[in-house]
């Protein structure tokens, strides 16, 4: 299956230093699909997230993304398969598995004619655990959300104040896991750092991060793993760092002479560009041979650019558009 | 069920406006009518009732003298078309709230907690519950309040079994058209349930007077949940048609257990 070909290391990296090994893994999928009668939306999908990991969800619009996300949520009922949260299955024990998820949906569907305190203060009434009103405070402080702007009515609210909302509603009863669908969309770049410092503190605490997003930069940062969805499958599951490892390093060698040498390249390693004071690379793997290469060649600088999660993401976008 | 009673505390929070205003304009329309009733004397209501057309007298039926009476002009606040398609009206936009929640993605963010489908619909049906009391309340407070205000002395206004009786016939019809929205409002968009509710109900309104003005409907009047909707029999000073009040429950009762199948059973999706 096209899947099972692309994962490189389905593994993934060493679990947290906070993960329980004996406990149940935080999220557990086995085989779920989802079907809209010809239209299949998820296919097959397996995937085990262990406690305290944060994971990135990529795909493009309409990849399955949300699909896979509202089905543990049970906002939608598969076709086939399971999914458990924390050992709970996420249909017959429901209640069990929501009590213990902090979501924030792509699109948030507020009442606008609720305050903002209204609001958090009717879904923590939803929640098991109660909230402490201080932590919820410092989350508002955190995303700037003042005690005047949570008196309004939310029809006031900008979209970026509508985010933070959401945010504080998704993290105010410190859920153990965070389900979080394109989370800094509506951000401006300032909140999406504070954002950021918030993921950190909730992943040093303990909780999973469950969160779909295609800001490819943002899940690089952010995430211990990655799954890209294509239509419906999983094309790739991996560590950030592996995938980091399938793209090839961009090198650039300058010369203080000129070099009209033909040289013969090791495997992995591709000329993009050659001149005689210039050549660049793409390098698939250590640098050894390149370094033996350039060995009595007049170098006189070489720039290696990291490999970048992106790249690898493109390519595997272009491979499904193809 | 402590988060049961937040939702459905939201939900009176967010049409206590609504409800206000349409409970006020029913007390202050009933106290109206309590004031034109006392302005007129039987001479009058006879003078009318002859001019009145026969399409309607063919409606009214024997009743007709009934109803152009003080009590009768008193106790058409339970029956009165306007109020019963406005009450109509109000109970299948509040029995579609459902439908207006998985639209604007409200319940993705209630049913992500631990909270069960099927408190939507448990919701819903007390909101209509108390909404129907609620009108027939200031219907009520309203007669109380004309008649204090209004009625010659020696007026007596109708008695308590006829008011309880017109006011369980009109709170059966309200639950029936609750069932059915509530349906509608559990499979499809808002924008799809209000209308199709409405229509049906005003689909089967127009078939119940049809029914009545020619005899060869008949036949199919019985589909009609206002053929069970009797008032002009309750004025008249017939007793509670318990078969016909029976059959608007069951249709009430229908709804809802659609409604729950359905909502168990769906996508929760726009």
């Amino acid at each position: 299956m096209q899947n099972h070909e692309a994962i490189p290391n389905a593994s993934g990296p060493n679990p947290p230093a906070s993960a329980d090994r004996t406990s149940p893994p935080a999220i557990s999928i086995r085989g779920l699909t989802k079907r809209y009668g010809p239209l299949t939306a998820l296919n097959d999908l397996n995937l085990e997230i262990r406690q305290g990991e944060s994971f990135g969800f990529l795909g493009l619009n309409g990849a399955g993304k949300t699909t896979a996300i509202r089905l543990l949520l049970d906002l939608l009922r598969p076709t086939n398969g399971r999914a458990c949260i924390f050992g709970y299955d996420c249909w017959s024990e429901g209640l069990e598995a929501r009590a213990r998820i902090g979501y924030l949906p792509g699109e948030l569907g507020l009442y606008l004619d609720l305050t903002g305190l209204e609001t958090l203060d009717f879904l923590a009434g939803l929640n098991r655990q109660p909230v402490d009103k201080r932590h919820r405070q410092e989350l508002c402080d955190r995303l700037e959300l003042s005690r005047s702007d949570l008196r309004r009515r939310l029809r006031q609210y900008s979209t970026g104040m509508k985010r933070k909302l959401g945010i504080i509603q998704a993290f105010q009863a410190n859920p153990p896991l965070l389900i979080l669908d394109e989370p800094t969309e509506g951000l401006d770049p300032l909140m999406q750092e504070t954002f950021y410092g918030l993921l950190a503190d909730v992943k040093r605490g303990g909780a999973t991060v469950f969160m779909s997003s295609h800001v490819l930069t943002e899940v690089e940062r952010v995430c211990d793993r990655i799954a890209l969805l294509r239509k419906g499958e999983m094309a790739l599951l991996s560590s950030v760092r592996e995938s980091r490892r399938l793209a090839p390093r961009r090198v650039r060698v300058l010369f203080n002479e000129d070099v009209t040498v033909q040289p013969e390249l090791p495997p992995g390693h591709q000329l993009t560009e050659k001149t005689p004071r210039l050549w660049r690379l793409d390098v698939a793997g250590p640098l050894g041979p390149l370094l033996a290469l350039l060995e009595g060649l007049p170098v006189e600088d070489m720039e290696i650019e990291e490999a970048r999660l992106e790249d690898v993401v493109l390519r595997y976008y272009r491979e499904g558009a193809s | 069920m402590r988060s049961a009673f937040l939702l459905f505390r939201l939900s009176l929070k967010r049409a206590r406006i609504l409800l206000c205003v349409t409970g006020l304009l029913l007390a202050g329309f009933q106290a109206l009518r309590v004031h034109i009733a006392a302005s007129h004397s039987a001479s009058d209501y006879e003078q009318i009732a002859a001019l009145l057309p026969p399409s309607v007298r063919t409606i009214l039926g024997p009743s007709v003298t009934s109803v152009l009476s003080f009590n009768g002009i008193v106790c058409g606040g339970y029956f009165d078309l306007g109020i019963v398609i406005a009450l109509v009206v109000l109970t299948i936009t509040l029995a579609t709230l459902p439908a207006v929640e998985i639209e604007t993605g409200f319940a993705d963010l209630i049913l992500a907690r631990p909270m069960r489908r099927h408190w939507l619909i448990s919701r819903t049906i007390a909101l209509v519950l108390l909404t129907i009391l609620l009108m027939l309340f200031m219907i009520l407070a309203g007669t109380w309040a004309g008649m204090a205000m209004f009625a010659p002395p020696d007026a007596s206004g109708p008695p308590a079994w006829q008011t309880a009786s017109l006011a369980l016939d009109l709170a059966m019809l309200l639950l029936c058209w609750g069932g059915v929205a509530m349906a509608f409002g559990a499979a499809c968009r808002p924008g799809v349930a209000r209308p199709a509710a409405s229509l049906i109900a005003f689909a089967a309104l127009l078939l119940d007077y049809a029914q009545k003005l020619w005899p060869a409907l008949e036949c199919v009047g019985w589909l009609s949940p206002f053929k069970y909707f009797t008032p002009f029999e309750l004025v008249m000073g017939d007793p509670l048609p318990v078969d016909n009040l029976l059959v608007l429950w069951a249709i009430a009762m229908t709804g809802f257990t659609v409604a729950y199948f359905i909502i168990s059973h769906r996508d929760i999706s726009r």
